[in-house]
């Protein structure tokens, strides 16, 4: 860990400003965090979170492989199976098994198409985590069925799922944990808007306190044609629609809507000026394959951070299609590989920039899926297998605890649906600490996570 | 009733149209509100997009497996059709009950497919909504979009369930929601908190019912798109008869599919969150995006029972909701009144203001779904069921969120599609898109007087919305201008029509 947030300079800090009255609680609470963050982070460090939007198949991405649970596979999912002679390519080989609850050993390969980043595991750059979803609090399965512990609110429900992915509460939510990150790091960058930065679109994960995701397409920030010619014909009239676009109103949706707009004119002058200025990459990327495009949106940022002065940014970028009730067998091979050729592509460009060290990747996704399936699909589940990429990750191992696979078995709320073993507030403490973020800090940040034992917060995988 | 002003009944069109123009708001002032909602619901419907497209000949088979006539259809009734009020509500039920071309898959003719789709909404936009439900989850484009087509009843021996994405998206999004509500569209609480409306076992009960579904192919093929607005068959071997039991119902074993689904949407329909769920979404799509739970509760109790007894008539409802104080009284614009307008309505209230043509019909105006280069929104073309944003979207870091109030459109607001969409209108204002262009022939006698040129842009486009000040603004650039030829003409048009419509008073539909 580089920094750790003084707790004595934080509270002179708080009551400094609370004699003052100038802010509530809250906001003296996370200005006085960033100051203290950014005292030391003098190094540049980047998140770069990669969702998959529809709920990712979990047993045909980290495949069960072997005997005794491929055959568990196998019959549970027979339609929707690969063949283990079609995994043997692609089986992970790792000094220490994961086991399960019962205490057996398991094996596990990729899907084939995921061989892109067999390599990086091998390298020791990427780990899996296994079983990992959204919980309230550790959850045995006698507890989940007798409702007796309090639960995440409306599981198997995407937007909520996803929700509570990003920001430990279901869809409503205004904050989420890259923002967080955010609003503990900005001010010690160099230009606070792209602190979180979201190739994709909106996304609750990113949007802190006060900390706000900048949106950028994958060509860049759009510069508004009427800023860079006089339109039609008058510069006086592009003025006049600067100010008009950009000027508070008494309507609260006609000023929100034209801070996004003075946003966008500030960063996009700052912007593609640090983008023209920096490195251009030279590792190639797949063509026709949107995910790739905004993680090489992400590379370039990243390229340009020391032009923007970043030290700590978070970013976001996502891909549809995950929700595969449907079609299974001939849908996500295809999204494999289209997420192992971005992901693989983004990693070798950080290697190519010397900062695959400083940057950690990770997937999410809004839930796991059954694992008996219906006729030629899987339904909505909860626990899931992710990855996490860098040159900091402790790679070419399991995090986690493997689940047994079986329907009625002691992991199995339903058909194959995973009870998660780790909580996504142990996943996102780990990242979190590992960009800079203290451990009380790490308790506001995630609220579930002072339900997890002290020692079982952060995963170790960083 | 006094004699709507022009400004009021350009909001009245913001709200129940496609968009004004000064012969609608003629006739608004003619009709007044009623009136004109009366002569709207008895209207006759404009053509079909799906007659469309065969005219067209995009039954050819070339376009067996295209897109291809699908956008051109779509924008050309939301354009030109002259019921107006059902193209709207039509586009608003399509982003609840949501479907995108994009997900229909696993039959050719997908241009078809959403055609088809559209239309059926449009059948029964002032009709009953437990009829729309009915056809709904026997149509095809539904059936490929949430993948119950096909669907089979549990396999023994390979242990496959039935699939459970319909049962679960029919309860949550086009029904009765995820938690309890009160008939005004407010949380039931229980010791403080919401109250589930389902869980696990209800989802995997009423799969059930969803199974056996598949196209109707009888006496044609896939060759021709016919099947996709034919309601889907049943195939009484793949069907469960099994009894489903969900939401504290049961239908019982034994019976046909079709009786069985007739079954499972009636106990759905029973549910007392219907009303308030789908009259609330509906509000938010016309009118604005935080009605008082009062509103919703009188919006509802029309939906539960029209005055004849009858729930689900949706006529009713929307002439409800559209002559609510809440709607029609100006004492109720607070500062967080109002709707962001959606980009696609942007787009259709410019195009229907000035007469949008296509001189070889042709609608080119395509996919505009592309954030950064256009409107970041197209129809039918939500990236997911969820739709292009979430009824209960409330956006971070904004004046907005600090009440907790939603702003659905504003999901799809962010540092690139504001730009996108100005320079997308800024080119369409001024060259248009392929043969699709205004007629700017109600504005040019105007545009040597900036003033009045305004005047009669901030009425019709923006029901007066822009404050002097703003207008103030625009009129001292336009003023700089030279009026002196044709070309110059043009441009203080296309120059003011810019303005005004990337103004924040503009965009906000209060």
């Amino acid at each position: 860990m580089t920094t750790d947030i003084s707790r004595r300079a934080f509270l002179q800090r708080a009551s400094a400003l609370a004699i003052s009255g100038a802010a509530s609680p809250l906001a003296i609470n996370l200005a006085a965090m960033a100051e203290a963050s950014a005292a030391n982070a003098s190094d540049y460090k980047a998140i770069v979170c990669v969702f998959l939007y529809g709920g990712n198949d979990y047993a045909n991405t980290l495949v069960p492989y072997d005997a005794a649970s491929y055959n568990s596979y196998y019959s549970l999912r027979p339609n929707l199976a690969y063949q283990r002679s079609a995994l043997s390519g692609t089986v992970l080989s790792t000094a220490s098994a994961p086991v399960d609850v019962n205490g057996v050993a398991h094996q596990y390969a990729l899907a084939p198409e995921l061989a892109p980043l067999l390599p990086i595991f091998n390298a020791g750059k990427m780990g899996v985590l296994l079983n990992v979803g959204t919980l309230v609090q550790p959850t045995t399965k006698l507890q989940f069925t007798n409702k007796s512990v309090p639960l995440p609110s409306k599981l198997f429900s995407h937007n909520d799922q996803q929700s509570e992915w990003q920001s430990s509460m279901p869809e409503g939510a205004t904050t989420g944990w890259g923002g967080t990150l955010g609003d503990l790091f900005a001010s010690g960058n160099g230009n606070a808007t792209f602190t979180c930065v979201n190739v994709s679109g909106n996304a609750v994960f990113l949007a802190g306190r006060q900390a706000v995701q900048y949106q950028v397409s994958t060509n860049g920030s759009v510069p508004f044609a009427a800023l860079q010619k006089p339109l039609f014909g008058s510069a006086t009239c592009s003025n006049a629609l600067q100010t008009l676009m950009t000027q508070a109103q008494p309507n609260l949706m006609q000023s929100d809507y034209a801070r996004i707009t003075q946003r966008a004119i500030a960063a996009n002058d700052v912007l593609t000026s640090a983008l023209g200025s920096s490195t251009s990459l030279t590792t190639p990327y797949p063509a026709n394959n949107n995910l790739a495009d905004q993680l090489k949106m992400v590379a370039r940022m990243i390229a340009a951070a020391p032009a923007l002065g970043a030290k700590r940014q978070v970013f976001f970028v996502s891909m549809g299609g995950f929700d595969t009730h449907d079609g299974l067998v001939t849908v996500h091979p295809g999204l494999m590989k289209t997420v192992a050729e971005a992901m693989a592509a983004f990693y070798q460009s950080t290697v190519e920039l010397g900062v695959s060290n400083q940057v950690t990747t990770f997937t999410a996704s809004d839930f796991g899926r059954t694992l008996s399936g219906n006729n030629d699909g899987s339904d909505h589940g909860w626990g899931s297998m992710h990855f996490m990429l860098g040159g900091a990750v402790k790679g070419a191992r399991y995090y986690g605890t493997a689940p047994v696979v079986a329907t009625n078995g002691p992991d199995d709320v339903g058909q194959g649906r995973l009870l998660p073993t780790t909580s996504i507030a142990q996943y996102a403490a780990t990242l979190g600490s590992w960009m800079g973020v203290s451990n009380s800090d790490l308790l506001t940040m995630l609220p579930s996570l002072a339900n997890f034992n002290a020692s079982s917060r952060n995963l170790g995988f960083l | 009733m006094p004699t709507p002003t022009a400004n009021a009944a350009a909001r009245f069109l913001a709200q129940a149209s496609m968009g004004a123009s000064r012969a609608e708001i003629a006739r608004v002032q003619a009709l007044g509100y009623a009136g004109w909602i009366d002569a709207q619901l008895a209207a006759p419907r404009s053509g079909t997009r799906w007659d469309w497209l065969i005219e067209k000949g995009f039954n050819g088979a070339t376009f067996r497996n295209s897109e291809q006539g699908f956008d051109a259809c779509a924008w050309r009734k939301l354009i030109t059709a002259p019921d107006t009020l059902r193209q709207r509500v039509t586009l608003a039920l399509s982003e609840i009950c949501v479907v995108a071309i994009s997900g229909l898959v696993g039959a050719p003719w997908r241009n078809f497919s959403a055609a088809a789709y559209l239309d059926l909404l449009e059948d029964h936009a002032f009709g009953n909504y437990r009829n729309l439900l009915g056809a709904i989850s026997t149509s095809a484009p539904m059936g490929q979009y949430l993948t119950f087509r096909g669907n089979v009843k549990q396999n023994p021996t390979t242990g496959a369930l039935p699939d459970e994405n319909y049962a679960r998206e029919v309860m949550q999004l086009f029904s009765i929601g995820l938690i309890q509500l009160n008939t005004d569209g407010t949380a039931k609480l229980s010791n403080g908190n919401p109250q589930e409306t389902y869980g696990l076992n209800d989802i995997t009960g009423l799969a059930r019912v969803f199974t056996g579904w598949d196209f109707d192919l009888t006496g044609t093929s896939r060759d021709t798109p016919d099947f996709l607005r034919r309601p889907m068959l049943q195939v009484a071997s793949r069907h469960e008869t099994g009894a489903s039991t969900f939401l504290g119902s049961t239908v019982p074993a034994g019976l046909s599919g079709a009786d069985a689904l007739k079954a499972a949407l009636d106990i759905i329909y029973a549910h007392p969150n219907v009303a308030p769920f789908i009259s609330r979404q509906l509000i938010q799509r016309l009118v604005t995006s935080n009605p008082s739970p009062a509103y919703v509760g009188r919006v509802a109790a029309v939906f539960n029972n029209d005055g004849r007894g009858v729930k689900g008539n949706l006529a009713a409802v929307i002439k409800t909701l559209l002559l609510d104080p809440e709607a029609r009284n100006d004492s109720y614009v607070t500062p967080s009144y109002g709707k962001l307008r959606e980009p696609m309505l942007r787009l259709v209230g410019w195009a229907r203001a000035y007469n949008v043509g296509s001189a070889s019909d042709a609608w080119a105006i395509g996919n505009t779904s592309d954030a950064a280069t256009r409107l970041g929104q197209s129809p039918l073309r939500s990236p997911t069921v969820f739709n292009f944003y979430r009824p209960g979207y409330i956006p971070p870091n904004s004046a907005m969120g600090k009440l907790g109030l939603a702003a659905p459109e504003f999901q799809l607001t962010n540092e690139s599609s504001v730009v996108g969409y100005v320079n997308f209108m800024q080119r369409l204002i001024s060259k248009g898109i392929g043969d699709v262009i205004a007629d700017y022939s109600s504005l040019l006698p105007l545009a040597t007087n900036s003033q009045n040129l305004l005047a009669e842009i901030n009425q019709v486009l923006a029901a007066g919305q822009l404050g002097s000040s703003t207008l103030g603004l625009i009129k001292g650039a336009i003023d700089t201008m030279p009026a002196t030829t044709p070309a110059a003409l043009n441009n203080r048009v296309y120059a003011a029509l810019t303005m005004v419509m990337a103004a924040p008073e503009y965009l906000v539909q209060q």
